[in-house]
């Protein structure tokens, strides 16, 4: 197998169909009036609405734009409004601030440098809310998650992956700007940085430490049980790097799962006891 | 033994668990397919209960007869028609065990059964947790033509239908529940099946989405020389009819003579290695 970028190429058409055929579904399975989700103004986010839009339109769909002080950008605010408005989404501004802030100050051992602890508080605040209004409106939680994120656990865990669907979860970073343009997502937002927007100026790929195109091309080695060197080789980078994403991929296997428990019964929850997702009961 | 026969394909969506709801759908398609003078009906696997039952298998399965194939049997008599539908068969004799198992019934009751004999598991399918595979490849002499039942996955395996061809099948029913990620293998494997055995095959597929498994539909039936006689519709319920006529099937064999030229010999190699793999 080669790892070149043509590889990560998707049927735009076909990949848009699936999508917002399984949200209309899960939508109506569920018997809920909507689906809720967060708005950040980047492409993950904003690929998520404008789909969410697509499969059930837009006045089903409840965005919630979830601003703070620390990370607020008026570019980001601007793109999110601005994907509302293309996909007549219903937008919610809501400042987290104040929320942050008591929280920080609820408490007592709160240390204000630990900037990944205070982070991820403002992660799983936003899930805080987005399930406010899916509890109280009888919506559904769409997480904006892709695959790239996924698989290397850059995500809050219990933050931005907790949801009731990830529609794109199945589509890496490259793959999910594929679908952007092709839904009409303004070029600006597929173009700019991801950010996480847990502290200022964090900056996805410089966390990462290479770019999607070429994270993304490792990731599918590994996804196709290619080895490290193989990968390296292929695609002229250091093995250590390779071997770091794949270290990244395999211990935060813990985020992407049920919490672990000892085997104590006949069938256990997590394990071996499996149920149809949308099973209907006679 | 008839010359022509009108085949159905009734693509159907089941809702997972729910028999009755998913025997009023074959109900519908059966009524309807009979309309349209169908002599037969084919449904997609598992098609009383849905394909993604996991560990509510064992609660959903029946035994053969039972409640569904008494349904069936009430409904292919008053439509005078044949049915082939998937269920998941409880065995007789080991009530804790399971068959993803096809039923062929007549106007006169149940004809017999094909339990799957290759199950999926890998990637998203884990049939060999659940079932326990069949080892008999029946070909049932009816009032419809001579006719062989493969589920799915058996399509991989040319000798499934190698073997039913031999043993005189004219038409190989393959009922599957098919992921749309592996549409193309299905199309190219329904081709050929038809086209090296020169028989009919007739494709059904399941369409909607369980567990957020998509299935794509695209139920066709084919002649013996590869051409496509009736095409469904993809990724939603559809219903398709399509004649297919036996006497073509001789023809068809002097320009494609596939079981002409069979050398037994290389059967006896491919049993050694295929152990040996």
């Amino acid at each position: 197998m080669l790892l070149t970028p043509s590889i990560l190429k998707i049927d735009q058409e076909e990949t848009k169909q699936r999508i917002t055929g399984f949200i209309k579904d899960y939508v109506a399975k569920t018997k809920t009036k909507g689906i809720v989700l967060g708005m950040s103004g980047g492409v993950d986010s904003s690929t998520n609405a404008a789909l969410a839009a697509l499969s059930i339109g837009g006045n089903k769909v409840h965005g919630l734009l979830m601003f703070e002080k620390e990370t607020r950008n008026k570019l980001d605010i601007d793109h999110a409004l601005q994907v509302a408005k293309q996909f007549k989404i219903r937008a919610v501004f809501i400042d987290i601030t104040n929320l942050l802030n008591a929280i920080y100050k609820s408490i007592p051992d709160f240390i204000e440098s630990d900037f990944k602890a205070k982070g991820n508080i403002k992660a799983r605040a936003r899930m805080l809310l987005l399930y406010y209004y899916a509890n109280s409106k009888n919506l559904i939680v769409s997480a904006s998650s892709d695959k790239s994120e996924t698989m290397i656990g850059y995500y809050t865990k219990h933050g931005d992956m907790a949801a009731d669907i990830a529609p794109q979860q199945d589509l890496y970073k490259t793959q999910v700007r594929q679908l952007a343009k092709h839904i009409s997502v303004p070029d600006a937002i597929i173009e700019k940085p991801s950010t996480p927007a847990l502290w200022p100026d964090q900056t996805a790929e410089q966390e990462i430490g290479m770019p999607y195109e070429k994270l993304d091309l490792i990731l599918y080695g590994l996804e196709h049980f290619m080895e490290t060197p193989q990968i390296a080789e292929q695609l002229l980078v250091p093995i250590k790097m390779v071997e770091s994403i794949k270290k990244h991929w395999l211990e935060t296997e813990h985020k992407r799962r049920i919490p672990l428990s000892p085997k104590l019964g006949f069938r256990t929850v997590g394990r071996d006891f499996r149920l149809p997702y949308d099973a209907e009961v006679e | 033994m008839v010359d022509q026969i009108k085949v159905a394909l009734a693509q159907m969506s089941c809702k997972v668990g729910d028999k009755a709801h998913n025997m009023r759908t074959m109900a519908t398609y059966i009524m309807e397919a009979k309309k349209q003078k169908a002599d037969v009906i084919l449904f997609p696997e598992l098609s009383v209960t849905g394909y993604v039952t996991k560990d509510r298998t064992y609660e959903l399965a029946e035994t053969i007869p039972g409640p569904s194939t008494k349904k069936i049997e009430k409904l292919a008599e008053e439509n005078h028609i044949h049915v082939i539908h998937g269920m998941i068969e409880k065995n007789a004799k080991a009530k804790g065990v399971v068959h993803n198992t096809a039923v062929l019934t007549s106007p006169d009751g149940v004809i017999g059964c094909y339990r799957k004999m290759y199950l999926p598991t890998h990637s998203i399918f884990e049939e060999k947790r659940y079932f326990r595979q069949g080892y008999e490849t029946p070909v049932f002499d009816t009032a419809i033509g001579k006719i062989g039942i493969i589920i799915c996955y058996d399509i991989f395996f040319p000798e499934t239908a190698r073997l039913l061809r031999l043993k005189g099948a004219e038409l190989i029913a393959c009922i599957s529940a098919s992921p749309s990620v592996r549409r193309n293998y299905f199309e190219i494997l329904t081709a050929a099946r038809a086209l090296e055995n020169t028989a009919y095959v007739a494709y059904v597929n399941l369409v909607g989405i369980e567990d957020g498994l998509q299935f794509w539909g695209g139920s066709r039936i084919i002649a013996p020389n590869g051409r496509i006689i009736a095409q469904a519709k993809y990724d939603e319920e559809d219903l398709i009819l399509g004649t297919i006529d036996y006497t073509d099937i001789p023809r068809t064999q002097t320009f494609v003579p596939a079981l002409r030229d069979l050398r037994p010999e290389l059967f006896n190699e491919l049993g050694d290695l295929s152990k040996k793999l």
